[in-house]
């Protein structure tokens, strides 16, 4: 058995009882990533030393056995949207392509009171915007599973380490499907987590009104022990939620089955262009969760069809507005070889943002625009109204609902990458849980032609707990959570 | 997008963006995202299918109303610390490029 291949628990009890120290655990991951990553490239800066440091404090916290967690000592990476003090933190733009952030995010700052120990920081599309990681200003991460596809996105990077054995849990973030999408493609477990659950200090923002922090990991439980680490208000961030964390894990121990709950299966998911495969799996793993003593009915969620635009529109305006802070001044790149104040901006803001990125901000710049903005901005905040009205109404009959994550497995590398549009539309079933800021977990459920399918599960606000405890229980009578790439083995 | 029959996405619209968004952007670029301005642009448009008539936009994600906090005196962020990113400092300041140019 490699280390590599324990759950979280399992590593904590190896911890704990000093069967191996913090450091051998950190050098076997590092190891791991210095030989495997190379040619995944999950990683945008591995933190050799700092992460060494990390496991000392660890051990020593180890040795006098007082307030350990179970994930003390426990290796982890992050997405390069979560700022991690002293250490790159690049949002995989060439724009801040040498920023040092002189504090930390406050999900860094709570894993650092446990004394984790971060492994690196993680390749994402340029400041979240993409699918798929193509988007990255520096390289593409593959999908572990098949190198010629892609992982996900945004936070594919991510996905990709705890795939294939390289972070036993990866902080991502999810604006619009960035957590669940590359969890589904990858064949692992990601929760986009309710707005404000976790706080979004020191998060590099895309859009503020959208933006989760959420946990990467092989299981719900490994999960869920995460959640309870980062979750919680925090004064640094306005809008984080005021009610206390639950005890998701201990919770999960208690679960026997699902009975009474009521399990709501939108329509309008399963529709045209859902690959037979997918929607074979989905359907497969529905049975199994009314098997559990789950009751399950079919719901409507008439607006469905909008929230794509809504999304898209909202989106540009917020990042265009979030993104104007790059002008080559306080930090981050800065063309110097400029005549005047206002050619440093232009020259920095074009070499140092990718195609993608462009794109969205003229695109917000046009919304917000003078004579533009009922038209597009509002009209979409009215819509993105509805859609929330949907979800509650759906929530009044059912505790949860369960939804393919994407229409497809992961596409390959290349496929959509010179058509915008087509790339805007692999989001269809994840965008809407963002304007309703509602959680959502992505599990694994199927594979098809060697490349895994997700299921989703959707709940209402601060329903972290029942989403966590459905999720659970699927996994404790189904091994897809198990199943691993042949890159897993090396 | 009612004004989706004036709307004409040429190059002029789409340098005229560019410029609010302070981007220098190449011909290639203007060219390309004229084309794809048209096309996402025009499938956004079916947001207009949607009665919207009495419906207050959502805006906010947030649940807690108006947060308000005691001004307390805190440390500020430190000064070396967050220099130490900028492109050109001196003594306690960012350097920027002259704003006014001697006549």
């Amino acid at each position: 058995m490699h280390l590599h291949e324990l759950s979280i628990q399992e590593t904590h009890e190896l911890l704990s009882s000093r069967k191996i120290s913090a450091e051998e655990l950190t050098r076997a991951y590092l190891e791991r990533i210095h030989r495997l990553d190379p040619q995944i490239r999950s990683y945008v800066t591995v933190a050799d030393e700092p992460a060494l440091g990390q496991a000392r404090d660890a051990d020593q916290r180890l040795k006098t056995d007082e307030g350990l967690t179970p994930l003390t000592g426990i290796p982890y990476s992050a997405k390069d949207s979560i700022s991690t003090r002293g250490l790159n933190t690049t949002c995989s733009s060439k724009i801040l392509e040498n920023y040092k952030p002189f504090y930390n995010a406050t999900a860094i700052r709570k894993l650092n009171s446990t004394n984790s120990v971060l492994l690196g920081k993680n390749n994402m599309d340029e400041f979240g915007m993409g699918s798929s990681t193509e988007n990255s200003g520096f390289f593409t991460t593959r999908n572990p599973w098949n190198f010629d596809h892609v992982p996900g996105g945004s936070s594919g990077g991510s996905a990709a380490a705890v795939a294939a054995g390289l972070a036993p849990f990866a902080l991502g973030e999810d604006t619009g499907g960035s957590v669940r999408m590359p969890a589904s493609f990858c064949g692992i477990t990601g929760l986009k987590t309710t707005y404000g659950r976790v706080s979004r200090y020191g998060l590099i923002p895309l859009v503020s009104s959208f933006d989760t922090i959420g946990p990467m990991a092989h299981s719900a439980y490994d999960v869920s022990l995460v959640l309870e680490a980062i979750a919680g208000h925090d004064p640094k961030d306005s809008t984080s939620r005021l009610e206390p964390v639950q005890n998701y894990s201990e919770t999960l121990k208690k679960t026997e089955d699902l009975r009474g709950l009521r399990i709501g299966i939108p329509k309008e998911y399963f529709v045209q262009g859902l690959d037979a495969e997918v929607d074979a799996s989905l359907r497969a793993a529905i049975k199994q969760i009314e098997s559990l003593g789950a009751e399950v009915a079919e719901v409507s969620l008439p607006h469905t069809q909008y929230a794509i635009p809504v999304y898209y529109l909202i989106l540009f305006a917020e990042a265009s507005s979030n993104l104007a802070k790059y002008d080559g001044i306080r930090f981050g790149l800065s063309e110097r070889n400029a005549e005047s104040l206002m050619d440093v901006y232009l020259k920095t803001r074009e070499a140092g943002f990718g195609a993608e990125t462009k794109r969205r901000i003229m695109l917000g710049t046009f919304a917000l625009s003078a004579g533009y903005y009922d038209a597009y901005y509002l009209k979409a905040q009215k819509v993105r109204a509805l859609i929330r009205q949907d979800f509650e109404k759906a929530f009044e009959s059912c505790d949860a609902l369960i939804t393919p994550v994407s229409p497809t497995t992961a596409f390959r590398i290349g496929e959509k990458i010179s058509n915008p549009l087509d790339m805007y539309l692999s989001d269809v079933f994840v965008v809407a849980v963002n304007l309703a800021g509602i959680p959502a977990l992505s599990i694994p459920c199927g594979i098809a032609n060697g490349l895994p399918i997700g299921m989703q599960i959707i709940g209402p606000h601060l329903s972290e707990e029942t989403l966590l405890r459905i999720g659970h229980m699927y996994q404790s009578q189904t091994n897809w959570h198990m199943q691993h790439p042949a890159c897993w083995n090396d | 997008m009612s004004e989706k029959q004036e709307l004409q996405i040429d190059e002029k619209l789409v340098k005229e963006i560019a410029s609010l968004a302070r981007l220098d952007l190449t011909n290639e670029e203007t060219e390309m995202f004229v084309s794809q301005f048209r096309d996402i642009l025009d499938y956004v448009s079916i947001l207009n299918e949607v009665d919207t008539e009495n419906v207050a936009p959502a805006y906010l994600s947030s649940a807690n109303k108006s947060v308000t906090r005691e001004d307390e005196i805190e440390e500020s962020m430190p000064t070396k610390e967050f220099l130490a990113n900028a492109p050109q400092s001196k003594d306690d300041y960012v350097v920027i490029p002259r704003v006014h140019m001697e006549q």
